[in-house]
């Protein structure tokens, strides 16, 4: 089963998702965060988020990419992968090259789907950054693009698709 | 108070008017908050201020959704989405509704 929870940045989406987590009938939770620290800033975030999760029984696993080889769930197992906007980056731009859409695309919902046919639920945050109207160089376009694409993909896959605003959660 | 959130040119002024004709106004919140950031003032001292102004009578809290695009590149813009985004969040949970306007249109979320 998949969830995706989707939402602009600071609206709430992570503390949704952990609730929704934490609220499933799942024995076994784990939270597989892909953001890649790097500068102060990051730390921080990854900091607010890990206080965030504290006391909530999350096993954490840290993992920008390649996410298929993060876990070796059972039945009885929920993951929360957090986040695929930072995912489709650390795709994107690893072993010293840049990737095509087409390549990360197909690249992630294959890690997805062996992911998710090992795990009872597989709750998927994801960021939406395609509405400030304003025109980026061709690789952040090429960014959006795989996304955007990613973003769809898993929606369709998806028993359930929730967009937050302003922390509430609204069933799309 | 009601909270009503969307993008930029959704028409959620106008759809405050035609469903809250007799509230009082707070418009354009994201820009006030721009403004307090500007001034020094964290999270919690622009969320007091706020809750203080609308304590009385009936209030429309009107703000542009920022939150929705790729991370600025200017760290004052970052702050600035961020301290939006999580006070909205707080003003939410006070809210009795809140409507979320696109193309004019309003849903109801709370």
């Amino acid at each position: 089963m998949i969830t995706l929870i989707y939402g602009g940045s600071s609206s709430g989406k992570s503390s949704y998702a952990e609730d929704y987590v934490c609220n499933s009938k799942y024995k076994n939770k784990y939270y597989l965060a892909t953001m890649k620290s790097g500068d102060k800033e990051t730390e921080e975030r990854i900091k607010r988020h890990r206080s965030m999760r504290q006391g909530k029984d999350f096993v954490t696993v840290e993992l920008p990419y390649d996410i298929v080889n993060a876990i070796e769930p059972d039945a009885d197992s929920i993951i929360l992968l957090e986040c695929m906007s930072n995912l489709v980056a650390n795709e994107m731009f690893r072993d010293g090259k840049i990737n095509k859409a087409s390549y990360i695309v197909d690249k992630i919902l294959k890690d997805i789907n062996e992911l998710e046919a090992k795990a009872g639920s597989l709750v998927i945050v994801s960021n939406d950054v395609f509405e400030d109207g304003l025109q980026y160089d061709e690789t952040t376009k090429e960014y959006l693009r795989a996304l955007g694409e990613v973003n769809a993909k898993i929606a369709q896959m998806a028993d359930k698709a929730v967009e937050v605003i302003v922390g509430i959660g609204v069933e799309r | 108070m009601i909270l009503i959130v969307g993008g930029s040119y959704q028409g959620k002024t106008e759809f405050a008017r035609t469903e809250f004709p007799n509230a009082k106004y707070f418009n354009q919140f994201h820009l006030f908050v721009k403004k307090r950031i500007s001034e020094g003032k964290n999270n919690s001292e622009i969320l007091s201020e706020i809750r203080d102004v609308i304590s009385d009578g009936q209030w429309v809290i009107i703000s542009d959704e920022i939150g929705n695009g790729i991370v600025p590149m200017d760290e004052a813009d970052r702050t600035w989405r961020e301290v939006c985004g999580r006070i909205m969040i707080e003003l939410a949970k006070d809210a009795t509704e809140v409507y979320r306007v696109v193309c004019g249109i309003g849903q109801r979320i709370k």
